[in-house]
């Protein structure tokens, strides 16, 4: 088990080194870097600018400034915002805070709602009920994400029930612990109700299949041979056989949910990493860019090294191998 | 000898196809009846009859089955009765295990009496030692195990309840030969141990011949041919076990080519109307293309063929 | 083809309709010239934010009128955008009236549409804030939202061909090293991977330039999946019998991949295409919602949305604005279906 999992994180540093190398690259080919910004600033010598390449290390091969980049990534410097100036690092530690926050909501609600719901579609399989399910499924799968937001947006913007933008309310200043987490919350639904609802549609699906293909499976039958009771044989049997594929495909899920995040925050004025990513982008602040880029990919490889290790710790195919 | 299980007329499919036809048998106590045929012509269906596990598209349409004085087509408490009054195992062990849980757990759960979780584990132990096994494959799962292995634990699942009947679906043909005949040895050895019957299906005539008291041949959803071992295999009646056996490598002199029946079994959505193997019988005449045979007794044998009896000349 | 679809008729009627559909939008963005009222960017300023124009056949008095008509609308209170149907003024719709001049396909000179009035407005789908009308920017804006797509596909498809079937084909350490280039592109999330590479380029752009980077952009995340699943297609079929005998005939391995490797993955090929372009039109609706893909005047599908964002008043009270995201979700249903339906079709367990 040990082995397994020193195993896959050996397997994750290529990747991570991969990664930050082509981050790396996108900057290096972009033009024009962190100082053509600062040498139009007339406050700001060119001699300064020119130890500030030095410090950088911007003077040397492209490959040791790869490193240099490296370090800094590593040491949580991830250079300065062009536009807030401060550091960016900064600026995405709040912000991130808001993206995780909304992002385990949504993956909690979906999975909540999307894994009965799949298997009660698979047990009444070809059903009337089933076949509704799946239609809708089939419409929630096809629904763009911002498209669901902004059908949300409309409808709340016709019923005023729950608040728009945002994280918190003017009273939140003086609010007591408890009522600025509820404040939060409430702040929190209305994304996390679109992602949600935009997530549902293949998940069921994922797990009807699953579910479904356990149902089939030869064990099944052994267990009906056995005469155990037919709950035993759905959540004992089929539950725990259909489980396992969504562990790993949870790990690709939170790429998904990540990016589909970054969009509907920007929709919904949920001031999380998207929104920063965007900002980034429109005012041509590559460091900030790069740096959320590569949060997210890193926190992609850490969701799915924690996908491979519940696989695992469930699984004894591959626990005991 | 005491009648355990009475198939009557049995027929099971759909409103399109029948995949088995007026299937009568019978077992006996501590009797082991072996089911012979090609892939296809219903063998494991009659095993998933008896254990009314057939697929959902598949019922039984008319017949009775009494099995310990019991009618089952009609019987709706099957959960009694599987696992504790009929066992079964499969053909391959490691599809048929779930690959999650421990043998352990999974002979375990088969345990039909309410008792403590400790007893419980000495009963499976107990049953994994008969079986031949290690008590330490009670903390194994189905992938550590070999394919010897985990038919052995199969049937120490299947036989956990001490029960009268074991089904046998081709329990050995995924096996090598060593190990099956460890199987097969086994099985023949269960039999006085437990009191058991075994219905045993297989498409190897010898192996029936060898494990066997009864044999049932199958062609099409039909039993062609049912009688004992001995007398089945010596003296085959019906053309269709005639050439099973004649094909047998064993029948070959030196330097002899490989016989084959000619011809292919018919799919069961177009059957021929009258006698299913009529189509590859060097012996068909008029009526077997028009009507099915009904059974004939001759000797100790039932067939069904127009062959006998004196159908032939008109 | 033809044979492939009667069997989708057959067995899966919904991706077959699904089909025609999206046959009939490609249509529709061929035909916008003549098929479109007015021209993309004509601007009606005495009418912003005018709801959809309703088509009668009964007037205000219940007579039956043969021909279609509409009622004239005028604008009463600018400030809500409120408008009010002027009931003497009744404009019946004719077929192939007069309208601006252009050309048909870029080819055919022609001044008439397929549809409109002589007087009076007729806007479908009612119009924006700038009294465009919504109708014919959504048929304009199909131009851009479905050949995306299809471009992007082919590009990302050409890629993803090349090193699937280079990294199957080969494998071993060529395999290992092209795989974790793809396990890296998939590691990224591809909505902050599309957005850093936009950054990289300048903003104003022309559209054309947009246009261009768009799909290249979109290719470049899109090949890795697309990458990998050929891989897999190729590595089991290298195992094939047919492979085989050609290797052992010693064709050279580009002979191999292309004559007997990529044609045999043909099939499923097209509905790894089919289902991965509903990516591609969301990727490019993505960015022109943000601002950062196609520019006014031009319409795409997504930019035509992009008024809905944080502009609660706009959305609540010309809900019609949404309808180009309708169009986006209508065409990804049918992609989505008919992707369904054709790998249904080409299993070779339903045969």
């Amino acid at each position: 088990m040990r082995r397994y999992i020193l195993n896959r994180l050996f397997q994750f540093i290529p990747l991570l080194i991969g990664m930050t190398f082509i981050s790396f690259l996108i900057i290096q080919i972009s033009p024009g870097d962190y100082f053509t910004q600062l040498k139009m600033n007339p406050e700001i010598s060119p001699e300064t600018i020119e130890n500030m390449r030095k410090l950088f290390g911007l003077d040397r091969p492209v490959i040791i400034q790869y490193f240099y980049w490296l370090k800094n990534i590593f040491t949580f410097n991830l250079g300065e915002s062009f536009s807030y100036h401060v550091p960016v690092s900064f600026l995405i530690k709040v912000r991130l805070k808001n993206t995780i926050a909304l992002s385990i909501f949504s993956i909690l609600l979906t999975w909540i709602i999307s894994i009965p719901l799949g298997i009660y579609g698979a047990i009444k399989d070809k059903s009337f009920n089933e076949r509704v399910l799946s239609f809708f499924a089939y419409i929630g799968i096809s629904l763009p994400s911002f498209f669901i937001a902004m059908l949300v947006i409309f409808f709340i913007s016709k019923t005023a029930i729950l608040p728009l933008g945002g994280t918190t309310s003017i009273f939140y200043e003086n609010a007591s612990g408890f009522e600025k987490f509820i404040d939060y919350l409430k702040h929190l639904l209305v994304p996390g109700i679109i992602l949600t609802l935009s997530g549902i549609g293949s998940l069921y699906r994922l797990m009807k299949n699953n579910f479904l293909e356990a149902l089939n499976s030869p064990y099944i039958f052994t267990a009906c041979a056995k005469g155990i009771p037919t709950y035993k044989i759905y959540f004992k049997h089929a539950l725990r056989n259909a489980i396992n594929p969504m562990i790993t495909i949870f790990g690709y899920e939170l790429s998904g949910i990540l990016s589909g995040a970054g969009l509907v925050e920007i929709i919904t004025g949920w001031p999380g990493m998207g929104r920063l990513v965007l900002e980034g982008v429109l005012s041509f602040d590559l460091y900030l860019v790069m740096a959320s880029l590569l949060i997210g990919g890193i926190l992609l490889i850490f969701g799915n090294l924690l996908a491979d290790i519940l696989l695992a710790l469930v699984d004894p195919r591959v626990r005991l191998r | 000898m005491k009648k355990l299980l009475n198939v009557r007329n049995v027929v099971v499919g759909n409103e399109e196809i029948k995949i088995l036809r007026e299937i009568s048998f019978e077992v006996n106590e501590k009797e082991i009846v072996s089911i012979v045929g090609e892939s296809g012509c219903g063998k494991s269906m009659t095993l998933k009859t008896i254990i009314k596990l057939l697929p959902k598209n598949l019922e039984i349409l008319s017949g009775e089955i009494y099995f310990d004085g019991i009618e089952i087509v009609k019987y709706d408490a099957m959960e009694k009765i599987r696992g504790k009054e009929i066992g079964m195992i499969f053909q391959e062990p490691s599809s048929y295990l779930n690959p999650l849980f421990t043998i352990g757990n999974q002979v375990e759960e088969a345990i039909k009496e309410k008792i403590e979780k400790k007893e419980k584990k000495e009963r499976v132990i107990k049953i994994l030692k008969e079986m031949g096994l290690s008590s330490n494959v009670y903390y194994q799962y189905p992938h550590q195990l070999s394919g010897g292995m985990q038919q052995r634990a199969m049937i120490a699942m299947s036989l956990i309840n001490n029960p009268k009947l074991l089904l046998a679906d081709e329990p050995t043909t995924a096996l090598d030969l060593t190990t099956a005949f460890g199987i097969i040895d086994l099985l023949k050895n269960l039999v006085t141990k437990y009191n058991l019957s075994i219905i045993f299906v297989t498409h190897d005539i010898s192996l029936a011949k060898y494990i066997s008291d009864k044999i049932l041949v199958m062609y099409a959803g039909i039993i062609v041919e049912k009688g004992p071992s001995n007398l089945v295999y010596t003296n085959p009646l019906h053309p269709y076990t005639q050439k099973l056996i004649n094909c047998l490598p064993e029948k070959y002199k030196k330097g002899e080519r490989i016989k084959t029946i000619e011809g292919q079994v018919p799919s069961l959505k177009d059957l021929p109307e009258g006698c299913p193997f009529s189509p590859r019988c060097e012996y068909k005449k008029k009526i077997c293309e028009n009507y099915i045979p009904g059974e004939i007794k001759i000797e100790e044998r039932n067939v069904r063929c127009f062959k006998y009896g004196n159908f032939m000349e008109s | 083809m033809k044979k492939t679809l009667q069997r989708l008729r057959k067995r899966n009627y919904i991706s077959y309709i699904s089909f025609w559909i999206i046959v009939f939008l490609y249509f529709l963005a061929i035909l916008a010239d003549f098929i479109a009222p007015y021209p993309f960017n004509k601007q009606f300023r005495d009418y912003p934010l005018c709801p959809p124009t309703k088509i009668h056949f009964f007037d205000h008095n219940k007579k039956f009128h043969l021909r279609p008509f509409v009622y004239e609308v005028k604008l009463v209170n600018p400030a809500l955008n409120q408008y009010e149907i002027v009931k003497e003024r009744i404009c019946p719709v004719y077929f192939f009236v007069k309208g601006e001049k252009k050309k048909i396909l870029g080819i055919f000179p022609s001044t008439r549409n397929l549809f409109g009035t002589k007087e009076g407005k007729i806007f479908l789908f009612g119009t924006d804030m700038h009294g465009r009308d919504i109708f014919s920017r959504i048929l304009y804006g199909a131009r851009i939202s479905l050949s995306i797509g299809i471009i992007g596909v082919s590009i990302s498809f050409f890629l993803g061909f090349l090193i699937g079937g280079i990294s199957g084909y080969f494998g071993g350490k060529i395999d290992n090293i092209l795989m974790r280039l793809v396990e890296i592109f998939m590691m990224f999330p591809a909505f902050y991977l599309m957005l850093a590479l936009r950054a990289v380029f300048p903003l104003n752009l022309s559209s054309f330039q947009i246009y261009l980077l768009i799909v290249i952009i979109l290719s470049l995340i899109g090949w890795a999946g697309l990458a990998r699943i050929i891989r897999g297609m190729v590595l089991s079929i290298k195992e094939e019998e047919y492979v085989l005998a050609a290797k052992s005939l010693g064709l050279s391995s580009f002979r191999i991949i292309f004559k007997h490797i990529i044609p045999n993955t043909f099939s499923y090929s097209i509905t790894a295409i089919t289902l991965s372009i509903p990516g591609y039109i969301l990727g490019e609706s993505t960015l022109s919602l943000l601002g950062l893909g196609i520019q006014e005047p031009y319409p795409s599908w997504g930019n035509m949305l992009s008024v809905c964002i944080g502009n609660l008043r706009v959305l609540s009270n010309a809900p019609w604005m949404l309808i180009p995201g309708l169009f986006i979700f209508l065409t990804i249903i049918c992609f989505n279906f008919l992707g369904d339906g054709l790998r249904d079709v080409f299993d070779p367990k339903n045969w």
